[in-house]
């Protein structure tokens, strides 16, 4: 396979997707070096903005005829460097075809071009009573074809489910540049479940170019509430006694002690400063619930320690307390230079267990690790902080985000609960998985991929090879 | 109900204990080319393409163990021999329960169930069975153990093998242990029923019901013979078509969602509107569970259509059979049509002439169900007339089955 596109295909490019749409000089290029997952970088060699599936299409024939590698992207905000552009190649941004193609009340569903930003059909839904429903923290930026690639999560998805539960269908332009059509708005489409099994597949088996969604019901009305502990212990004893006693909370989040310093100073909310973390937890659905289930809950939270159990007051305060919890990872700018989020799962009795070994890591290899989760999901985000300008230092994070997995992995867990394996997991994929395993995930990605021009060496360890191996002169962070 | 070897052309039978067993078996047959027919609670054997390629029955009735059921964590460990039933009463101990609704449940398996993708009334309410499956077990056609998921309610790592099974008909591989996440089980069940005069005021009912403040767990709309037998109804469906609205959760929310409905369905000129009395809501709920298993019917189709088309489809097989007993997971856009005798045209020429242009036009699809008398059983008859992308679901079974011995012939495949 060639490493580096040659002008000819360049110019297939530019006649395929119009002048505009291409972007080769190394000033633009170096844009699209990396995704939410800054520690490995390497520019692509050419980055084309398709409009239409037929351009994809196109393009991605002119990459194979010219044997050159080729990888789709959305907003770049994958935090496990599915967007890292390995041999460089051909990057298709799909950020052009954004449009809401239909939206359909009485048959529950809308259809999307991958580019959409999640929250953008959220906003189109607004008195419809209906809404779109993962709402990962990055929803104001993250496209709906990302969220498929990576089988995105949020908040909410503890009670609706992930990415994967609300897509119905998807058109696709497979990598040897045929369309199809998987799936659609009537369910039970007969034969194997591939929707099923492109939802999460990193853009390793397609690129999507139409998404069909399932619409879900607004609830009728919410209860949030925030309980404020003393303790991460008994904070983490509160998630595992709610969830025991049978509740299914739209949304059951934790926050730590240092998160909320942070917040406060970026969002004055009026935190509790001197607790050690909160839960942010919220029930949804008839009102005709909703009280006993929030009584039933405050009652938990007492029990466990919880010093206070406050309720947003009105939908104002409510909306508050939720652009706070998803813009958490921006006030972490506050705290240091750079941070490394992981996204361990474990099993949700424990949620104890992890949270203190996760402590007694940070301080092993002398870091700052703060927490901000979905607690009730048992998927953990314990975020190193560090200077990436320090090598010691990086290499320190690193060991420390290995133990953390490798100690979720002992609990039962996985290592990735929405990120997804990337780059930057996939050492991690033959802890998880046995040699017998990742060949039938490699039998499946060589039916849709047979050549793995698309997407190489993602999420699947190649054999001989520990994760990347840099194919092209690129410029590195921190490593 | 049909045995085992009416309709499998099986040499030998065999009841493997453990996943080496099963590997060996396999491993076995695919040296010798052997074709295998993955068997759970036979419950659902005149489902698929007939089978021509003589070969071994596996059952997998031994593999019945929980293997881990932390309840505490909402997820259990099992093996896939197990029936619903005892599954279901294993749950109910810890006040959980996985919402899935299968006729034959002392029979019927999970791992048949989860290769069938079989689902019932809850569906609209509760997802189906892949919204459950977190991690999963099986054997593909080579002999090799391999697994997806894990045992955790979230989880992106690796290609999604839960679901890529579920629905697969035991064509990729045999799944021989699960694990699910489980719900809680509600405090209270309730069913609403009415009549409505016909299909276009049916249509204008479930078109209500979707902006509806109430959050049903499942809406059906029955009609035919087959339900005017049934005392649970009190001949509710007898002459009309029957509107069922299953309601769970707290004893408030329902009390509220039951008042709410009455009121509703009265206002949209809904007649004979009550709530099925408590002590016969259970029997209601697995009367409309069995529906799809009607032996008797010689021949059942299932059709799936965007939920706004489902009175037309319905429309369409009453034009074919006006003593179809129908069962309409409406609010899923899903027709379960038990006929009362097999198409006079036949079937290839009813589905192409009248069932579907009606399917197709609303982006749906019909498959057969069962017919136990296996005429015309072509693949378009019984796996639709859409142009499903049927060439990649083969280049994905030749990687996971490369001698083509699990279920030959009878799935998708071209």
């Amino acid at each position: 396979m060639a490493t580096a596109v040659s002008s000819n295909l360049t110019e297939r490019l530019r006649t395929a997707v119009g002048n505009e749409n291409v972007l080769s000089a190394d000033a633009d290029l170096m844009v699209y070096e990396c995704d939410g997952f800054t520690i490995e970088k390497n520019s692509p060699d050419v980055v084309v903005f398709p409009e239409t599936t037929s351009q994809v299409a196109t393009v991605v024939k002119a990459c194979n005829e010219f044997g050159v590698p080729f990888l789709p992207r959305g907003a770049g905000t994958s935090l496990a460097g599915g967007c890292l552009p390995i041999g460089g190649g051909v990057m298709i941004v799909l950020t052009r075809m954004k449009e809401i193609l239909e939206i359909n009340i009485r048959d529950r569903y809308a259809i999307v071009q991958p580019g959409t930003v999640n929250v953008w059909l959220t906003q189109a839904l607004k008195g419809t009573g209906f809404h779109y429903a993962p709402d990962p923290s990055s929803q104001g930026a993250c496209t709906i074809g990302g969220n498929v690639a990576t089988n995105s999560g949020g908040p909410h998805t503890l009670k609706y489910g992930v990415t994967v539960n609300h897509v119905l269908g998807v058109e696709a332009v497979l990598a040897d540049g045929s369309v199809v059509r998987i799936g659609g708005p009537a369910e039970d489409s007969p034969g194997l479940d591939l929707v099923g099994a492109l939802v999460g597949s990193e853009g390793t088996l397609a690129i999507v170019t139409r998404v069909w969604v399932r619409l879900t019901p607004n609830p009728q009305g919410y209860r949030t509430m925030l309980g404020i502990f003393e303790s991460v212990e008994e904070t983490s004893n509160a998630i595992s006694d709610i969830i025991g006693a049978g509740i299914v909370p739209a949304a059951l989040e934790m926050l730590d002690r240092p998160i909320l310093v942070a917040l406060e100073e970026a969002f004055k909310f009026g935190f509790p400063l001197d607790a050690e973390a909160v839960l942010l937890i919220e029930v949804d659905g008839l009102e005709a619930g909703l009280d006993a289930q929030r009584d039933q809950i405050v009652g938990i939270c007492e029990k466990a320690g919880a010093r206070e159990v406050r309720q947003a007051a009105n939908e104002a305060e409510r909306a508050k307390l939720w652009k706070c919890r998803k813009q958490a990872f921006g006030a972490i700018g506050r705290l240091s230079p750079s941070y490394c989020t992981q996204d361990g799962v474990v099993p949700r009795t424990k949620l104890p267990h992890i949270l203190k070994r996760i402590a007694e890591i940070g301080a092993k290899y002398d870091l700052q690790v703060v927490n901000v989760f979905h607690a009730g999901d048992g998927n953990l985000h314990p975020i190193l902080l560090f200077d990436e300008r320090e090598k010691e230092q990086t290499q320190r994070v690193l060991k420390a985000s290995g133990e953390i997995l490798q100690e979720c992995l002992d609990c039962g867990g996985s290592v990735t609960g929405e990120h997804g394996i990337g780059v930057e997991k996939i050492q991690f994929m033959n802890k998880m998985f046995t040699d017998e395993d990742l060949a039938a995930m490699g039998n499946l990605r060589d039916a849709f991929n047979p050549f793995n021009n698309l997407s190489p060496d993602k999420m699947l360890p190649t054999s001989g090879a520990c994760g990347i191996e840099q194919k092209h002169p690129g410029r590195r962070a921190a490593l | 109900m049909s045995t085992v070897l009416e309709v499998l052309p099986i040499t030998e039978m065999f009841e493997p204990s453990n996943c080496d067993d099963l590997c060996a078996l396999i491993t076995s047959a695919h040296d010798s080319e052997t074709a295998i027919y993955p068997l759970g609670g036979e419950t659902a054997l005149n489902f698929g393409l007939p089978a021509k390629h003589s070969g071994w029955g596996v059952s997998l009735k031994q593999f019945d163990q929980v293997i881990d059921y932390p309840a505490r964590d909402m997820t259990i460990t099992v093996e896939a021999g197990v029936s619903m039933q005892s599954l279901a009463e294993t749950l109910a101990k810890e006040n959980q329960r996985l919402p899935i609704d299968v006729p034959q449940a002392s029979e019927a398996t999970l791992g048949g169930v989860i290769a069938t993708n079989f689902n019932g009334p809850r569906r609209y309410g509760m997802g189906t069975v892949r919204d459950y499956v977190i991690g999963i077990h099986a054997v593909d056609g080579t002999g090799r153990a391999f697994k997806g998921g894990g045992r955790v309610v979230k989880n992106v790592a690796g290609y999604d093998f839960c679901k890529l099974l579920t629905g697969s008909l035991g064509t990729l591989a045999v799944i021989h242990q699960v694990t699910l996440k489980v719900k809680p089980c509600p405090q209270r069940s309730a069913i609403v029923v009415g009549t409505v005069k016909n299909l276009a005021q049916a249509e204008n009912v479930l078109a209500e019901l979707v902006t509806s403040a109430t959050t049903p767990a499942a809406i059906e709309l029955l009609c035919g013979p087959v339900w005017h037998d049934d005392a649970i109804w009190d001949g509710d469906a007898a002459d009309e078509l029957a509107i069922a609205v299953g309601l769970e959760g707290t004893d408030a929310e329902v009390q509220w969602m039951s008042a709410q409905l009455l009121e509703d369905l009265e206002t949209w000129g809904v007649e004979n509107c009550r709530e099925v009395e408590q002590s016969k809501v259970a029997d209601a709920w697995t009367s409309m569970s069995e529906f799809p298993a009607q032996h008797q019917s010689p021949l059942v189709l299932k059709g799936s259509v965007v939920p706004g088309a489902t009175t037309k489809l319905i429309e369409a097989i009453l034009g074919v059979d006006p003593n179809c007993s129908i069962q309409a997971h409406a609010g899923n856009g899903i027709v379960i049509a038990s006929f009362s005798e097999f198409p006079v045209d036949g079937l290839s020429r009813t589905l192409l002439a009248k069932l579907h242009p009606v399917a197709n036009s609303a982006q749906g699809n019909i498959v057969v169900l069962s017919n136990p008398g296996g005429h015309e059983m072509t693949h378009q008859s019984v796996w639709g007339g859409i142009h499903a992308p049927f060439r990649l679901m083969t280049d994905v079974k030749q990687r996971f089955d490369p001698q083509g011995i699990l279920n030959p012939g009878r799935f998708v495949y071209v």
